[in-house]
């Protein structure tokens, strides 16, 4: 290891040479002109915000509401229809040709030629003070209806699985435009200097269709970008020492590393190796605060049953209990990803019937327990919790290929679906939009994706059409040119 | 909508919207040169000849753009044509009797016309006296007709036989009952009134739309109606007023006052109604959506401001903090930001701060007027930290929940104002500091999950105070009751067909 430090501090010198004296000389005037030229570009406003600058915060435009966020996507897409949305007309209409004005002019991710409609699944009736709409699929939820708002005629653009979550989380269904996360920690900064601002935690055995875009940093720096933790074993890989090598020891390597990074910056001036100097720096205090905060071991047993965690497997319900600890720990922004609600009634897992009921299963507990428990350390009140997926599901049968499904699903659908949203401002026990008598189409208080963007930026303190960031000569927003608060549900 | 787009990017509106500020150059160069023209006949200053014709010069010819600038900005349409042809005709005449005095007063002139001296005065006094009178009905064009003397204090109100003075337009009264009021008359006319037409009415209409009669707001401008009875989606007026107010097309334009969400709902709500004009609110449909919007309406104001909800302690206007003082907290390893854009209150946050002691919170004096959130979570604070936490007057927001404070401590809490939510878990309070802050005025919420507080006390303060929230969490039994809640879902089965 000795070995290892002389060689990084004998490369060290050997980076300042007598030639990067002259070519510093030369290219420096010629650099002073270009820079002025190209300052529009990007990376020289970029390099503001990048390395220690994290922590800093943009003063929002209005005092925040929410000041910390866990956002649960269940991708694939669960059905609303199922879930929340009470159709009772469908049930009439269940096993009956889908009417043809549902049809025209509309295109669906598998369905072909004139479907079946398909009644509601699952059992349902209203709950608490608020009466709620909720089915036996979700058991527990039922018992925190009184803190949620619920949003019912969500619609989107995008009707595959990709794009559709590109758009939800990032205000464009392409790559290369910012997550919600990483303009949550560029607004808000990053309050747990030991702790990445923006933490992202995946389940169901995929990461989510979209890939890592889906919390990328896009044109932001890239300090802003998520840090994916692992649920089993190692929260994040190669961040514990190996065999051999002591703190002490890590340190001087780190210092040593950041040197040469600090002067190769001085030579090229690109901001991302700021932002590699202090993920070098952030990754050095991780090693002491993430095993730390990731450990479950001291949590009392019946915070584990509440939310039905066995220690040791990274599964959802694990998730939802370091979600927890992480907004405790003032992370501004936890993202869960939960793979697996795609029911298209392809196969057993994969249908809006045992499959879906099975999802709900291992997620409906830990999601309820994790309302609870956030009420009672007094979080609920700044902590904004969103649940949702990037769209919903039809109520027609899926016939793909003009076959009959072996289980009963529903395709991609854009024109309504649910989600909701509790605590970090928002109406407690409150329902806002409504759809058509057989959940088709949104009827009142339809909201666009962009639409609850604005208001979660909105409840963050932000502004959405002021709160911008110039790239490549313009200033660019979440929700792009569109959006509009939804004023309803905000406490 | 595509038209205001050509017009705005064309030359010809381009330079016209240079007139208003072309046309201050010849109103004063003109009142210095009769000024001088006064001051140097009766001999108390001397000023050569020289120095007026110059002026006299240099007036002419702004007068002479300002008219051709004038000019271009009249063919944008959407003014009054009498008033307009008055203010065209007058502010030519300015142009022409300039050049007259600078002609008959220059010296070449002079040798060829020697009589033309004797016009010079009634020249220059025709000259001064029409720009008095167009430049007045260049602001009435501008700004409305009698906006000069609108505010006209009595008794020369009366002695000038105006009318009485008409309520402040850019306030709505107060509605008394709502449900007795005639919705065009008592609640869309007033909101058109304040946010419209200062630029849609008779003296100036914009795109030809005229919004201060019923009858010419349903005809519409050159846009097409200004609304669609039965369809508020549909009507022009209302997808204006929708558009990102940095559209071009937004209404009202982007730096006027803009409507509120409420007078959106109400105009939306009455031309969904079908735009009566004489129906009472009590004959009407009311919504729900349009509920609230209509309470708001007996508080008159701008009808349902925005920042109504905001609680007391935001809207408090405090110095700006020291920014050295902030940079000395900071470098101490505090979070310090400040709340919002329009306020200088402070959160201030010890997260990075474990060994954070009471001996540090002297740092914080300085600030003592601004802090309002505070967050001492989880460092080395005891009861001693009270004293300084009980001198800042507009804390909202208490954090000292896994630290070791006492009754002792909380106790000290009582005094302040805006106090709203504290949070003491996982610390040594009990029922003696649960009883002592829960009658606060402004007390919300108070966490006290794994504190000293025993279930009893919790009841008792809660049926006392029924608004606060007093929140004990879970132990072994009430989370396992909790997870019995999914024991039934597997045993149903799924026949809803």
């Amino acid at each position: 290891m000795e070995n290892l430090r002389k060689e990084l501090q004998h490369t060290a010198l050997l980076h300042q040479t007598r030639r990067h004296f002259l070519q510093s000389v030369g290219f420096g005037l010629g650099a002073l002109g270009l820079g002025t030229m190209l300052d529009s570009c990007g990376p020289s406003a970029a390099a503001d915000h990048a390395g220690g600058e994290i922590a800093k915060s943009r003063i929002p435009q209005f005092a925040p509401k929410a000041k910390r966020v866990i956002y649960i996507h269940m991708a694939g897409a669960p059905s609303q229809l199922e879930l929340f949305d009470y159709k009772p007309e469908l049930v009439k209409y269940h096993g009956k040709d889908c009417p043809a004005e549902f049809l025209e002019g509309k295109k669906f991710a598998f369905i072909q030629g004139v479907p079946k409609m398909l009644g509601p699944q699952g059992h349902f009736a209203q709950y608490g003070q608020s009466g709620a709409w909720m089915s036996d699929y979700v058991p527990y939820l039922q018992t925190v209806a009184d803190e949620i708002t619920f949003l019912k005629a969500m619609h989107t653009d995008q009707f595959n699985h990709a794009p559709a979550q590109l758009l939800m989380h990032t205000g464009s269904p392409r790559l290369g435009r910012p997550s919600l996360g990483a303009w949550s920690v560029y607004g808000l900064g990053s309050e747990n200097q030991n702790l990445p601002g923006f933490i992202v935690l995946a389940s169901g055995g995929q990461q989510p269709d979209a890939g890592k875009s889906v919390f990328g940093s896009g044109f932001l720096p890239s300090v802003y970008q998520g840090v994916q933790c692992r649920t089993g074993g190692d929260p994040v890989l190669y961040v514990s020492d190996p065999n051999g090598m002591n703190r002490d020891m890590r340190k001087q390597t780190i210092e040593a590393i950041n040197e040469i990074n600090k002067q190769t910056y001085e030579d090229v001036k690109d901001p991302e190796i700021l932002t590699r100097i202090s993920q070098y720096e952030m990754a050095f205090r991780m090693q002491m605060s993430v095993p730390e905060v990731m450990d479950v071991s001291k949590e009392p047993q019946f915070i584990l049953d509440m939310y039905g965690v066995k220690p040791g497997k990274g599964t959802f319900a694990m998730n939802c209990l370091l979600a927890r600890k992480l907004v405790e720990n003032d992370v501004r922004f936890v993202q869960l990803f939960d793979w697996g609600w795609d029911g298209h009634g392809t196969s057993k897992d994969h249908n809006v019937e045992g499959g879906l009921r099975q999802k709900c299963r291992e997620s409906d507990q830990p999601v309820a327990a994790l309302i609870k428990d956030l009420k009672m350390r007094g979080l609920l009140e700044e902590t904004l919790v969103i649940w949702g997926a990037e769209f919903g599901r039809t109520p027609m049968q899926e016939n793909r290929n003009g076959l009959v499904m072996p289980f009963m699903g529903r395709d991609h659908h854009l024109d309504a679906f649910t989600m909701w949203m509790a605590g970090g401002g928002v109406k407690q026990g409150f329902s806002h939009g409504e759809t058509d008598e057989l959940g088709y189409y949104g009827t009142k208080g339809r909201t666009h994706v962009h639409d609850l963007q604005a208001t979660i930026l909105h409840l963050m303190g932000f502004d959405h059409e002021k709160f911008t960031y110039p790239f490549q000569g313009r200033n660019f927003r979440l929700t792009d040119t569109e959006g509009k608060v939804v004023k309803e549900v905000i406490a | 909508m595509h038209s205001i787009l050509l017009q705005d990017s064309s030359w010809a509106t381009f330079i016209g919207r240079f007139h208003p500020a072309i046309v201050h150059c010849p109103i004063g160069f003109l009142l210095i040169a009769a000024l001088l023209e006064v001051g140097r006949r009766w001999g108390k200053m001397a000023v050569s000849e020289n120095v007026v014709v110059f002026i006299l010069l240099w007036s002419a010819i702004s007068a002479t753009f300002a008219c051709a600038a004038g000019y271009l900005l009249s063919l944008s349409g959407g003014y009054d044509a009498d008033l307009l042809d008055n203010h065209m005709w007058k502010g030519i005449g300015v142009a022409v009797f300039a050049w007259v005095a600078w002609l008959v007063k220059s010296d070449k002139l002079q040798k060829a016309m020697p009589a033309g001296k004797r016009i010079f005065l009634p020249a220059i006094l025709i000259a001064t006296v029409l720009t008095l009178s167009a430049g007045h009905d260049g602001g009435s064009l501008t700004h409305g007709a009698g906006y000069l003397t609108q505010y006209t204090p009595e008794p020369f109100r009366s002695l000038a036989g105006l009318p009485p003075v008409k309520a402040e337009p850019t306030e709505i009264k107060p509605i008394a009952d709502v449900q007795q009021a005639v919705v065009y008359a008592d609640i869309v006319q007033p909101i058109l009134q304040t946010k419209c037409t200062q630029c849609h009415s008779a003296s100036k209409s914009k795109g030809d739309l005229r919004m201060d009669q019923l009858a010419l707001l349903a005809k519409g401008g050159e846009n097409g109606p200004a609304f669609i009875a039965g369809k508020s989606a549909e009507s022009d007026m209302i997808k204006r007023c929708l558009l990102p107010e940095n559209d071009d097309d937004h209404m009202p334009p982007k730096g006027k006052p803009q409507l509120t969400t409420d007078q959106i709902a109400l105009l939306s709500w009455w031309i969904d109604q079908g735009a009566p004009a004489d129906k009472k609110v009590s004959q009407l449909t009311v919504s729900e959506a349009v509920k609230p919007a209509l309470a708001s309406l007996t508080k008159g104001g701008n009808a349902g401001s925005d920042q109504a909800k905001e609680p007391g302690v935001l809207s408090l206007k405090v110095p700006k903090a020291d920014e050295r003082v902030i940079e000395d907290l900071r470098k101490a390893g505090l979070i310090v930001n400040t709340l919002s854009q329009d306020q200088n209150l402070l959160e201030i946050s010890a997260v990075n701060l474990p060994g954070f002691t009471d001996k540090q919170m002297e740092l914080l004096k300085p600030v003592a007027q601004q802090i309002t959130w505070l967050k001492l979570g989880g460092t080395a604070i005891t009861d001693a930290a009270f004293a300084q936490i009980a001198k800042f007057p507009n804390l909202s927001k208490l954090h000292v929940e896994h630290t070791t404070i006492t009754d002792k401590g909380i106790a000290q809490l009582k005094p302040l104002p805006y106090l709203g939510y504290i949070n003491v878990v996982d610390t040594k309070v009990g029922d003696a500091g649960l009883k002592a802050v829960a009658g606060m005025k402004a007390l919300r919420s108070i966490y006290v999950w794994q504190s000293a507080v025993t279930d009893s006390a919790v009841s008792q303060v809660g049926r006392q105070y029924p608004d606060l929230l007093v929140m004990n969490g879970f132990n072994e039994a009430t989370a396992a009751e909790f997870v019995k809640a999914g024991d039934t879902s597997d045993v149903k089965e799924l026949k809803n067909k």
